[in-house]
């Protein structure tokens, strides 16, 4: 089982639509694969229909495995279920210091209810503090949509030093270009510099602005699902196989 | 899985389904089929259903749910000859003689059924394989499909397909929904007999069950699908004749007389074509009990046999064929659906149970009388005369079944069958070795070198079933001891002898 989580330090990067992508990829692909919402500003679960539980609000929640499994919802899609979380911050902590500490029992108790995932993705809250030093350390790899901007450069370097000065190790980090836009040649410049400045870190793939992700929220559902042939979709697909690659390269 | 009238699909589009809303979706896609199963059906009696489309075989099952398979021939045919696939694999349990035959036609389409909340998110989902016939009648099969965490809902659909008519498909059949009018094939017909009713009524009833046995065999035949409806067409004509030769006196002589040379007639020309059948099918067993330096003669005899049998079959089959044979058939059904016009004998009229009792207990006497006899230094003919009698006592009680308590009967059947395989395997080492003497016999002059070939594999195999032979001799007195235990002794006495004896 691997763990994945999606995470940007930075609002509107696009990071909810590449959970939400990424998660009907992996399933389309043959994982089974659990997508967690655990941002309550982002809207995983929305784009799947799917409502937020009430019991996931409780603070012991997570300690209880078998309720934490009860939530779980199937999606429309094979292969794909999601946890739709609208929980405290500190329900977030506890949850994740679980996938740390017992990622077996996890596992374990995943198995008990026939649902032991091949990957499981994290769509995470937008903010840097000391507790998100949790989901970096459980994760098997984590996915940063960055928009090339020069906002954006300065909050991935916080995010790389945040990892260095934790004694966290940066090749986890998988950075690719969200929203990029060919005509804005600040865009291919910012692009090249940081690539230089980044070796290793970014993902060859890039996703450009698509309006066909912007009207997810009218489909409510995955673009690679309802426009597989679009660029945008061919271009998810695209960072799926890489960020596999990657991982089980690891 | 379920079976749910095709009629009722159309009800559930845009349904209310509790709190969630039912959504169809039908699939363009339309393609024919043929609904394959064995000539017994042998797949509808274990809950599975088979299809071909095109090339494509999609299987149901009761414990491995839905099975596709790609790239299979038509027709199908045996399963041994498929490729190797999952479908293939779960078709293991059929008959290695039997072939698949299409056992009707229709077209195959597909829809969705999905319970969707009000944001339209699917909690529940049915998949439906759509059967429909050219006589409009329509079915499909719906593998349930539940969502994680919408127990409910997944609840609600299977209710609401239980309201439209699904039962599941351990319990309903295609081939029964979609041909309301198929005749299923039944090797051994129920009798259906009043408990008072008389010998006569009791063989006019045997015999006027098996003649459409052996008809609905003949197009197998004629068609050689499989080696299995000749078997079948014979063993249904052989227990005629064995009605004709035990029930004594229940017709009167010259009826009797009459009637066995006219079914004799009928399986004459059935038997060499049967033998042949025999051979190949023991052509894996030959080979096994022969070095490989002496296979050439075997390859060599059973070229000799495969062309025969060619022949033969042509043969046959041009006789089913003709008219004097349809004439002759038709005239005896006719004779045993009116058995007006058969001639009682002085036994007709006794009750059947009577009967039947007194030909059993007779023929049981006899057998111990046989096997009284026996020991290792007898010789074989009085081994085959048990083995004959056997038989006769095993086709009495089969007929007269109906006639007496269930559980004493089977008590009796079952060591009574040990003992006939015995002696089956006893007597078929023997006919194999007789028949292989002909067939060296019968060889021509001409290939002198062909001829050595085959003398020399041909004699070291009679010599080995010689000696199987005498294995299976050695076990006869064994076996006979072991069926006729004191209590089969006693059961015999009190199911057909009052007791006594």
């Amino acid at each position: 089982m691997k763990i994945i989580a999606c995470y940007s330090n930075k609002g509107g990067v696009g990071k909810t639509a590449t959970a939400v992508n990424l998660s009907y990829a992996l399933a389309d692909a043959g994982y089974r694969t659990l997508l967690c919402d655990l941002d309550p500003q982002g809207a995983s679960s929305f784009y799947f229909r799917v409502k937020p539980s009430k019991k996931l609000t409780e603070t012991k929640f997570f300690d209880d495995v078998e309720r934490f499994t009860k939530s779980i919802r199937g999606s429309d899609y094979d292969n794909l279920d999601i946890l739709p979380a609208n929980m405290t911050f500190r329900d977030f902590d506890v949850f994740l210091s679980r996938m740390k500490n017992s990622r077996s029992r996890l596992k374990k108790a995943l198995k008990s209810v026939k649902s032991d995932y091949d990957v499981i993705l994290l769509d995470c809250p937008p903010n840097i503090s000391t507790l998100s030093e949790n989901v970096f350390s459980a994760a098997d790899g984590i996915v940063v949509p960055v928009i090339p901007t020069t906002l954006s450069q300065r909050t991935f370097q916080q995010l790389e030093e945040f990892f260095r000065e934790n004694g966290l190790p940066p090749k986890k980090l998988h950075a690719f270009f969200s929203m990029t836009q060919g005509v804005k040649s600040l865009h291919g410049q910012t692009m090249d510099e940081m690539r230089k400045e980044h070796k290793k870190r970014f993902l060859e793939t890039q996703i450009a602005f698509a309006s066909d992700v912007e009207r997810m929220g009218v489909h409510r559902a995955p673009v690679v699902a309802t426009a597989p042939r679009s660029a945008v979709a061919v271009a998810y697909r695209q960072l799926h196989n890489e960020v596999m690659e990657r991982l089980n390269k690891a | 899985m379920y079976l749910v009238p095709a009629s009722a699909l159309d009800a559930f589009s845009g349904a209310p389904s509790g709190k969630l809303t039912a959504l169809l979706t039908r699939s363009e896609d339309d393609s024919a089929f043929d609904l394959l199963d064995t000539f017994d059906e042998d797949l509808r009696q274990r809950g599975m259903c088979l299809l071909q489309v095109g090339a494509d075989l999609n299987l149901w099952t009761s414990d491995r749910g839905m099975l596709e398979q790609s790239g299979v021939g038509a027709p199908a045919g045996f399963v041994a000859d498929l490729p190797s696939g999952p479908v293939k694999d779960a078709l293991g349990c059929v008959p290695a003689l039997r072939s698949l035959v299409p056992l009707g036609q229709g077209h195959l389409s597909s829809a969705q059924l999905a319970l969707v909340d009000e944001e339209e998110k699917t909690q529940a989902r049915a998949k439906f394989h759509v059967l429909t016939t050219e006589a409009g009648q329509g079915v499909a099969i719906a593998r349930l499909q539940s969502l994680r965490g919408y127990d409910k809902a997944f609840g609600q659909l299977q209710n609401d397909l239980a309201l439209a008519g699904a039962v599941p498909l351990t319990d309903a059949h295609p081939l029964k929904a979609l041909f309301p009018d198929h005749q299923s094939y039944v090797a051994k017909p129920k009798l259906d007999l009043a408990k008072d009713a008389t010998a006569f009524e009791t063989a006019n009833a045997i015999i006027g069950a098996y003649l459409p046995v052996a008809r609905r065999n003949e197009q197998g035949v004629i068609d050689d699908v499989d080696v299995e409806y000749l078997h079948d067409y014979r063993i249904a004509l052989r227990k005629i004749r064995s009605v004709l030769s035990l029930f004594k006196s229940v017709y009167s002589e010259k009826q009797t007389e009459k009637l066995k040379q006219r079914f004799s007639d009928l399986m004459a020309p059935t038997g060499r074509l049967r033998d042949l059948d025999v051979y190949l099918l023991e052509r894996e067993f030959f080979f096994d009990l022969l070095p490989e330096s002496l296979h050439g003669g075997l390859e060599r005899m059973f070229e000799m046999f495969a062309a025969e049998r060619g022949q033969a079959q042509q043969t046959l089959s041009k006789h089913l064929k003709s008219k004097g044979y349809e004439a002759e058939i038709t005239k005896l059904i006719h004779l045993f659906d009116t058995p007006k016009k058969l001639h009682a004998g002085p036994a007709a009229d006794a009750p059947a149970h009577d009967f039947a009792s007194a030909l059993i207990w007779k023929r049981y006497r006899k057998i111990c009388k046989i096997a009284a006899g026996i020991d290792d230094q007898t010789e074989d003919e009085e081994v085959h005369e048990l083995r004959i009698q056997c038989k006769k006592l095993r086709y009495l009680m089969e007929f007269f079944k109906p006639a007496f308590p269930k559980d004493e009967f089977k008590s009796l059947i079952k060591p009574l069958k040990k003992l006939q395989d015995n002696l089956g395997l006893f007597n078929d080492y023997s006919v194999q070795q007789e028949s292989l003497k002909d067939f060296l016999e019968g060889l021509g002059a001409g290939d002198h070198a062909g001829n050595m070939q085959l003398a020399q594999s041909v004699g070291a195999l009679i010599a080995v079933l010689h000696q199987r032979q005498l294995a299976e001799r050695q076990k006869v007195v064994e076996s006979f001891a072991a069926f006729n235990s004191p209590e089969t002794q006693a059961t015999f006495r009190d199911l057909f002898h009052g007791g006594e004896g």
